[in-house]
């Protein structure tokens, strides 16, 4: 990321001050979003969405399985965010990581809720086949490939995106004689059930440069920013999840009027993310 | 400048087709189509004269083959391919747009787009009380005060140094720091070397500088016979960040340039002032939000209007 000259991060304030940013967007604005699905196909289903110059790649793979032993009902997904150093050279060997790590645990926490499964996005009781035997085991890995700011935005609508193209095949499970043995498990490969995406909420960043706040940050945005928080909603306009970032202290009013701003503002996000995939869905058939 | 991707619906992708098919034919009847070649084309040469063989050409078993993909041009007895996208390749006495990125022992160094950075000596730049005399250890010292890094600068090319590096020169007062405005960054074979590419516009109040390297600087007007005088009295930049502050109507139209450039150079059209300051006002006459400009229907809609435009010139010439 280049740096900014003094009178530019200053045309920059401005800007958001008089509700005008750089590329003539206001304060509320998102930038065009373009989603592709099925773009891996070896994967159950995978996603690549474009917010801006912002490009992030997500694939879902399911594999079978055992439940763990204290949650016998429910099947496991596991979130892993790579940053790829096309995005950034600093990316490169280990630079990445931190930022990964970071982004991966922002996401599971407002994609899978608590540690007993309360409260997921993903219904997890839906993915076990034989309680305490078989389950389905998601792993939903997310590659940064351009980097342009907002990249927890553009990696949920990836992931709700990749998740509503994602296809489990139907299994049939034959349970052995005793309750030891294993049951073999027959994996079909004609037929697939779709995953209900419906409840899978979407994330929404707001940054705050100055006095005010600002949704879908670029990188040039983010470098004046004094704190961000991240707040991912659902349909029905609950808070699923809530995620501060950045140096500089918070009021909590202000944390309530983010809230409210982010739940205002993603109902408009969740239709145009919806009518996206719906589009690509059906262009790609 | 990345590729913006659009969701185009059916009728917008069908409108885009056709208009890129009309500017595609129009090209062929040109005689500029007939001497573009690409990588291991032959060159139709008259093998009795003794062909120099330039830049973008090689000797393959007595054919001159094009080593590039771009036009094929003659001067006398040379002939070499000129690629159509390439990097900035500076000359002597062009404009350009440059951000510091290191203050070093009488010089400051500037990224500017190019495979090295250029130099901007201390002796090249006019000191802040305008008088010329020679540059003593307290000016050295006191460099941080004109540049600091990451400052956006416009400034001429000198010369070249031995390794091929540039050095530049800001004697003028229309050269210096840039302030109040945006810097976006094009290719550079989009910035067609002009006689000015400095340019005030009017009526939006706005100052653009198309530089040649492919940094191009649209910011708030700034008048440099006024230059000399805020330069005598150095005030900290604290106090000028209430009393400078850009108009919101100067802002606005600062921001429905800049996305004029962006969408000219995603489109891949020439940037000059006549195209850009075409592109606005119509814009403008759609009634386009600034925003908007950016989107699918405004990008269909100045294809469209650039294959007309070329239609309607190719008519004129016959």
């Amino acid at each position: 990321m280049v740096g900014l000259s003094e009178g530019e991060k200053q045309f920059l304030r401005g800007g958001i001050e008089h509700n005008l940013r750089a590329d003539g967007r206001t304060r509320h604005q998102f930038r065009p979003i373009s989603v592709q699905t099925a773009v891996i196909p070896q994967a159950n289903g995978s996603a690549r969405v474009r917010l801006g110059a912002t490009e992030v790649i997500a694939s879902i793979k399911a594999e079978l399985g055992k439940p763990t032993v204290l949650h016998p009902d429910k099947g496991k997904v596991s979130i892993f965010v790579d940053c790829s150093p096309t995005a950034a050279p600093i990316y490169e060997g280990k630079g990445g990581e931190e930022l990964s790590m970071e982004l991966s645990v922002a996401l599971e926490r407002c994609l899978l809720g608590g540690k007993s499964g309360a409260g997921a996005a993903i219904d997890l009781s839906s993915l076990v086949l034989v309680e305490g035997k078989v389950c389905w085991d998601l792993y939903i890995d997310a590659l940064v490939v351009s980097s342009d700011g907002n990249l927890l935005d553009s990696l949920a609508a990836a992931i709700k995106a990749a998740l509503s193209n994602t296809g489990l095949p139907k299994v049939n499970v034959v349970l052995g004689a005793s309750p030891e043995e294993q049951p073999e498990v027959d994996v079909s490969d004609e037929e697939f059930l779709q995953f209900d995406t419906s409840a899978v909420p979407v994330i929404v960043t707001l940054t705050k440069v100055g006095k005010h706040y600002i949704v879908d940050a670029t990188s040039e945005e983010e470098s004046q920013m004094s704190s961000a928080v991240s707040v991912s909603v659902n349909r029905n306009g609950q808070i699923c999840g809530l995620t501060k970032r950045g140096g500089a202290g918070l009021d909590p009013s202000v944390i309530y009027d983010m809230v409210s701003v982010a739940k205002y503002v993603s109902q408009q996000f969740i239709s145009v993310l919806d009518s996206e995939i719906a589009a690509a869905e059906a262009s790609e058939e | 400048m990345r590729d913006l991707h659009l969701s185009l619906n059916q009728t917008q992708r069908v409108r885009l087709q056709a208009a890129l098919d009309q500017l595609e034919s129009d090209a062929s009847s040109t005689a500029a189509a007939a001497a573009s070649v690409t990588v291991a084309d032959t060159i139709p040469v008259n093998h009795e004269d003794n062909i120099l063989k330039g830049h973008g050409t090689s000797d393959l078993d007595g054919q001159v083959v094009a080593t590039l993909c771009g036009v094929v041009e003659r001067v006398n007895k040379l002939v070499y391919v000129r690629a159509l996208r390439s990097r900035y390749k500076p000359e002597v006495g062009d404009i350009i747009v440059g951000r510091v990125i290191e203050v070093a022992p009488k010089r400051w160094r500037l990224e500017i787009n190019f495979s090295q950075d250029a130099v901007l000596m201390l002796s090249s730049m006019n000191l802040p009380d305008g008088i010329q005399r020679r540059r003593t250890a307290v000016d050295e010292l006191n460099m941080r005060s004109i540049f600091i890094e990451n400052d956006v600068i416009c400034a001429e090319v000198r010369g070249f140094q031995n390794d091929g590096s540039l050095h530049l020169q800001a004697r003028s007062q229309k050269y210096g720091k840039l302030e109040k405005g945006q810097l976006l960054t094009v290719p550079p074979y989009l910035v067609k070397r002009r006689k000015q590419h400095f340019h005030h516009l009017e009526q939006y109040d706005v100052d653009l500088i198309l530089g040649c390297n492919g940094f191009v600087w649209v910011g708030q007007h700034v008048d440099t016979t006024a230059k000399e005088s805020t330069l005598l009295s150095d005030e900290p930049s604290g106090k000028e960040e209430t009393d400078n502050a850009v108009p919101v109507e100067t802002r606005r139209n600062i921001c429905r340039i800049a996305n004029a450039i962006r969408l000219l150079s995603v489109i891949g059209l020439t940037l000059s002032v006549e195209s850009v300051t075409e592109t606005v006002e119509e814009s403008v006459r759609a009634n386009v939000e600034i925003n908007e400009m950016l989107g699918a229907e405004f990008y269909v809609q100045t294809v469209e209007r650039e294959a007309q435009r070329r239609a309607s010139l190719v008519r004129k010439r016959r």
